[in-house]
């Protein structure tokens, strides 16, 4: 078991129920190169040496592999037993996987955001596939007392080839893990792979498909009341008196109280109820009657900020971030220049599965169950303001319903922590639909502001300024710097190009929470940025596909622009259909679109077909991706067509899915996906799929109908 | 949208000092179904006066009518489409459940499967009704888009009104399908007029003649 | 105190009759594969089969159930194994997994109802269920796909 500091007693009690157990893992900050494994049998564990431990492995031969990341819909739990079975060389659905507890010092990073999960630590894990294997092959041939390069593993077993003798694990972990661990362990090639690289089944759908997956919702713990809390509606609001006679008089109600938190740089208030029923607490809540106090701070309307955003643009450079050359005297000669605004919305994460947490407080101990994308960060931050020592704050992650980023903020398991210590028990707090869309944080709305001009046929000037609240400033030591996310979307391969180009933030602030959104800056820079290079496509006379062509020389992405233009039919595109494409990198992968449109026989503007191509370098699941890549579809689709979240006097005007609507089936477009192979390092796949959707779909309705859209979100209905 | 009908609904309404010469030539003939005198149960008529043909009256009395037909509280269930309406201003289900040949939706996407035998409570909850329903497919009964006069005459023709006799028309002003426009649910409004209004406007637009107001 | 039937079992509940049975499912009974989503008849996580019809359990209140058949996500078969689940685990439909629980106890209607249906007739059926990570596509496909396995009396 990879539990660290295990008492004797313990491990020995579960010793007799499992087996003895082999546990390999890394030290995981440290370099690949560096990565140094331990290995622990029962003697091991006398010694009190703190595991890190990925794979177990007990006498009957059972496997587990741990995945230290959240699985959230996009395939981790999944991806990282791929891998790690790939060089261990066992049958994947023999495989118990089971998700690691917070602990960075153990995992490293297990911040599940930034498309991270594969990219960041797929060579350590292959690296700690092949060295359990060894081991592994090593006892055999010792055992055996045959020549190691006589034998090989196979599905759980070391095989003698000689022979055809075989072990399966079970019977060789003792030996393996008294062995040294060895060095200079040689991965397999990309062509020798078993698992890695095929289209596997998801491990966990069938746990989807009758209810077994336990979502944080669903976790239950023995003596466990629910509560839910009537935070002031207005953003940054607080308590100013309350009356809970009534609630208190609902049958199941158990306690109500005020909780009072630091979020946001800033105090957040409400009132918890708690009670024997989810239902219970939410009608507790329904009869509070509360004073809020609403002073003290801005309340905000959209239009003025998205007012604002334009009069700064219009009036200030901002702080510079990143600049090639200078645009701005090639700007002010006279030529084709364009001068733009784009503009993009708040957006709510809106995961299907509302907020939610159980904490159990105990004095110096504090468990947490829940949804979780960050689970050591919930630890470190925890034990910090709890004043509890790191290894007694215990955090364990369910399946998420959902995260898009949402769920890797503290505030909910914090929220959790203080209820669950003032009424001394475990307790789940749940959110309703209205708080998890009403209270935030969300994804900023950004303007851009975007100038450019063309000579001979290429870009001779690209400068852009954005203005709108920068997340770097959760620290408050970011502020005065530019947006460091500022080029996020823009493919670098640009700026090789491009002679006079620069890239400029002009800070704004207002008093609204907000956080990552999948796909974070690239959501909205997209739009402008691939938005913004159609106009100047179209303003050189060159067909946009070209225009890219020229000025992304880099060959993966030649390569990607010609397998768009040959899936897409982009050049015999016929009368009465528009075509738009965008292609977009973050998180180390690139996506590019094609979107083609017509009129439906209303005369309404229909999307016919979405072409994608991803390429993510090195990848472990090809329909992995394709769910991504669908999923990316329908929610840049929901941001750049039918939701925002539009603020009215200090409140979210987002309420619930009658008010922020969402994709359903009827708008789900045709989408073709293409997975391009080479030999790059592995990307993200989470998230690079979004950005360039909103842009090819406009791009391609520009095409169509002359109508440039450079304010989302917009009625498709009504163009 | 409600004040956009209103001032429409004003071109329409027949005012004290007018005359009608137009409705009166626009008289239509009354269904012979519709001549019975026999009152419906459950409707107190007593107040009103006797049955007697009068086309101004009646039509005065079927624009009191047309308001609350038009009104979010009936015209919503009776779609030009085969998608109901939602909300104030009328516009489509969000999850476009459809009509369904009964009126009563389709699949998982039955009436029933959201809107209860009562409201439920709180703000944009389903309202509800134990005979939740649209018309059926093969008898749409349409109400959006109608004018006063294509509404008029649709309600009494048979193989338009869902086969209902002169009785039937006027006992349906006591349905509880269409009481319940009365009591919408929370933040809904009801029709413009009152139930009781509503039910008087209606028996007398009935026992005048039921006339159609004038094609405009 | 009220009697319910789910999943062919009987349990006896003392619950506010005005409970939704979404509640009364999940915290009291304690089956937590029927999601909650939004709480307003918006989303669909929620559905269960009341007496074959896929109610929005979030709004429906629990003595409406009194006496009926309620089925949810577990009683959808005994071993994973209805077409539609077959379909979902062959496709790999979900991806959070979250809504799903209602997805398939829609789509459940609507195989039962229409054996073979279209695009359209997904479409119609499936709109009241909402995928935040935008499963649709594959959802259709795997309605397809359980109609054919259903067909082959799978």
């Amino acid at each position: 078991m990879p539990t660290n500091s295990l008492s004797r007693r313990k491990f020995l009690q579960l010793s007799s129920l499992s087996g003895t157990a082999l546990c390999l893992g890394y030290y995981f900050p440290l370099s690949a190169d560096a990565a140094q494994i331990l290995n622990a049998s029962a003697e091991a564990a006398e010694t009190e040496i703190e595991l890190n431990a990925w794979i177990s492995i007990n006498t009957s031969g059972k496997v587990t592999i741990f995945s230290h990341r959240a699985e959230m819909g996009q395939g981790a739990f999944q991806a990282i037993p791929q891998i790690v079975a790939e060089e261990l060389a066992v049958v994947l659905k023999e495989v118990n996987i089971l998700f690691a507890p917070g602990d960075n010092r153990k995992y490293g990073s297990q911040i599940t955001g930034g498309s991270s999960t594969v990219r960041s630590s797929y060579k350590n894990l292959l690296k700690l596939g092949a060295t359990a294997r060894e081991m592994l092959t090593e006892a055999a041939s010792t055992k055996w007392g045959v020549s190691k390069t006589d034998c090989y593993a196979e599905a759980g077993h070391i095989i003698h080839r000689p022979t055809g003798r075989k072990f399966h694990y079970g019977e060789l972990v003792v030996e393996a893990s008294k062995l040294k661990v060895p060095e200079n362990i040689t991965l397999k090639p990309r062509s020798a792979y078993q698992l890695i690289g095929k289209p596997l089944k998801r491990q966990d759908t069938p746990l989807k498909t009758n209810g077994a997956a336990i979502f944080g919702l669903d976790k239950r713990i023995p003596g466990m009341l629910y509560a839910s809390v009537e935070r002031n509606p207005r953003l940054r609001g607080k308590v100013k008196s309350f009356d809970d006679t009534a609630a208190r008089k609902v049958p199941g109600v158990k306690d109500v109280f005020l909780v009072k938190m630091k979020v946001f740089n800033t105090d957040r208030e409400g009132i918890a109820v708690v009670a024997n029923s989810t239902w219970a607490a939410f009608q507790g809540r329904k009869a509070l009657k509360v004073e809020w106090d609403d002073s003290g701070f801005e309340h905000v309307n959209s239009e003025d900020i998205f007012r604002q955003h334009k009069e700064i643009l219009e009036t200030r450079e901002g702080i510079s971030f990143r600049k090639t050359g200078d645009p701005d005297p090639i700007l002010k000669q006279g030529g084709q220049k364009i001068d733009a605004l784009y503009q993009t919305p708040y957006q709510a994460h809106a995961c299907m599965e509302p907020l939610n947490c159980i904490a159990h407080y105990q004095g110096d101990k504090l468990e947490i169950w829940g949804p979780i994308q960050g689970p050591d960060w919930v630890q470190d931050y925890l034990s910090e303001e709890m004043g509890l020592k790191r290894e007694n704050v215990i955090v364990n992650m369910t399946f998420l319903g959902g995260g898009f980023g949402r769920k890797a903020f503290m505030d909910y398991p914090y929220e959790a922590t203080l209820i669950s210590k003032q009424i001394g028990g475990p307790v789940q707090v749940v959110w309703t639909r209205e708080d998890d869309l009403n209270q935030g944080p969300f994804r900023p709305g950004v303007s851009y502001r975007c100038e450019g001009m063309v000579a001979n046929g290429e870009i001779s000037a690209f400068k852009v300024r954005m203005a709108g609240q920068n997340i770097d400033h959760f620290s408050d030591d970011k502020r005065g710097e530019a947006n460091s996310s500022a080029t996020e979307g823009f493919l670098e391969s640009y700026f090789a190009h491009l002679k006079n180009v620069s890239f400029a933030d002009v800070p704004f602030e207002t008093p609204i929470p907000i956080m990552w959104w999948r796909s974070v800056y690239a959501s909205t820079n997209g739009f402008a940025f691939e938005s913004f290079l159609d106009e100047l496509a179209l303003a050189a006379g060159k067909d946009p596909l070209e225009f890219r062509r020229v000025h992304l020389q880099e060959e993966r992405l030649q390569q990607l622009i010609n397998k768009l233009e040959a899936v897409s039919g982009w050049k015999s595109r016929k009368k009465n259909e528009g075509y738009g494409t965008a292609i977009t990198e973050c998180f180390g992968s690139y996506a590019g679109y094609v979107v083609k449109v017509s009129r439906n026989a209303e005369n309404k503007v229909q999307i016919d077909q979405v072409w994608a191509v991803m390429d993510c370098g090195w990848y472990v699941n090809p329909d992995t991706i394709r769910a991504q890549v669908e999923g990316s579809v329908i929610m840049a689709l929901g941001a750049a067509t039918i939701h925002e979240v539009t603020f009215k006097d200090g409140l979210a005007e987002a309420n619930n899915f009658y008010t922020y609507h969402m994709p359903r089936i009827t708008d789900a477009p045709l989408v073709e996906i293409h997975v391009m192979e080479n030999e790059a390092d592995a990307g993200g796949v989470g998230e690079p799929g979004l950005p360039p959707f909103a842009p090819a779909l406009t791009n391609a309705i520009f095409d169509l109908t002359g109508k440039r859209i450079r304010n989302l979100p917009f009625d498709l209905t009504s163009v | 949208m409600q004040q956009l009908l209103t001032i429409k609904l004003r071109h329409f309404l027949p005012n004290k000092t007018v005359t009608f010469p137009a409705f009166i030539f626009a008289v239509i003939a009354l269904m012979a179904a519709m001549s019975s005198t026999k009152e419906p149960s459950g409707l107190d008529t007593s107040s009103l006066e006797k049955p007697r043909k009068d086309s101004i009256e009646s039509v005065k009395a079927f624009m009191q009518v047309y308001q609350v037909l038009m009104s979010p509280r009936c015209m919503n269930c009776h779609p030009s489409g085969d998608v109901p309406l939602q909300g104030e201003d009328s516009h489509l289900h969000a999850m476009q459940p459809q009509r369904g040949k009964d009126g009563r939706g389709l699949y998982a996407m039955k009436c029933a499967n959201c809107h209860q035998a009562a409201n439920t409570p709180g703000l944009h909850m389903p309202p509800g009704n134990p005979n939740w329903h649209m018309p059926p497919a093969d008898m749409k009964m349409v109400f959006q888009g109608r004018t006063p006069h294509q509404l008029a005459k649709q309600l009494i023709h048979p193989a338009q009104n869902g086969h209902k006799s002169r009785e039937q028309l006027l006992a349906h002003a006591a349905d509880a399908l269409v009481i319940a426009s009365w009591n919408p649910g929370e933040g809904r409004t009801p029709p413009p007029l009152s139930q009781e209004e509503f039910a008087k406007a209606w028996v007398k637009w009935i026992k005048k003649g039921a006339y159609a107001p004038a094609e405009k | 105190m009220i009697t319910l039937s789910v999943n062919k079992k009987t349990y006896q509940l003392d619950v506010d009759p005005n409970m939704p049975l979404l509640w009364a499912i999940r915290d009291v009974i304690g089956l937590t594969g029927t999601k909650y989503g939004c709480g307003a008849a918006q989303c669909g996580a929620c559905m269960v089969h009341l007496n074959g019809e896929a109610v929005f359990s979030c709004v429906t209140p629990v003595s409406r159930a009194v006496g009926q058949q309620v089925i949810t996500i577990e009683g959808l078969s005994a071993g994973n194994d209805h077409p539609l689940q077959l379909a979902w685990q062959e496709l790999d439909v979900p991806q959070c997994g979250y809504c799903h629980s209602g997805q398939l106890m829609s789509a459940a209607v609507l195989l039962r109802e229409n054996p073979n249906p279209t695009d359209e007739d997904i479409d119609q059926a499936m709109a009241g269920n909402i995928c935040r990570c935008g499963t649709y596509s594959r959802i259709r496909k795997a309605i397809h796909h359980a109609a054919e396995l259903q067909k082959n009396g799978k």
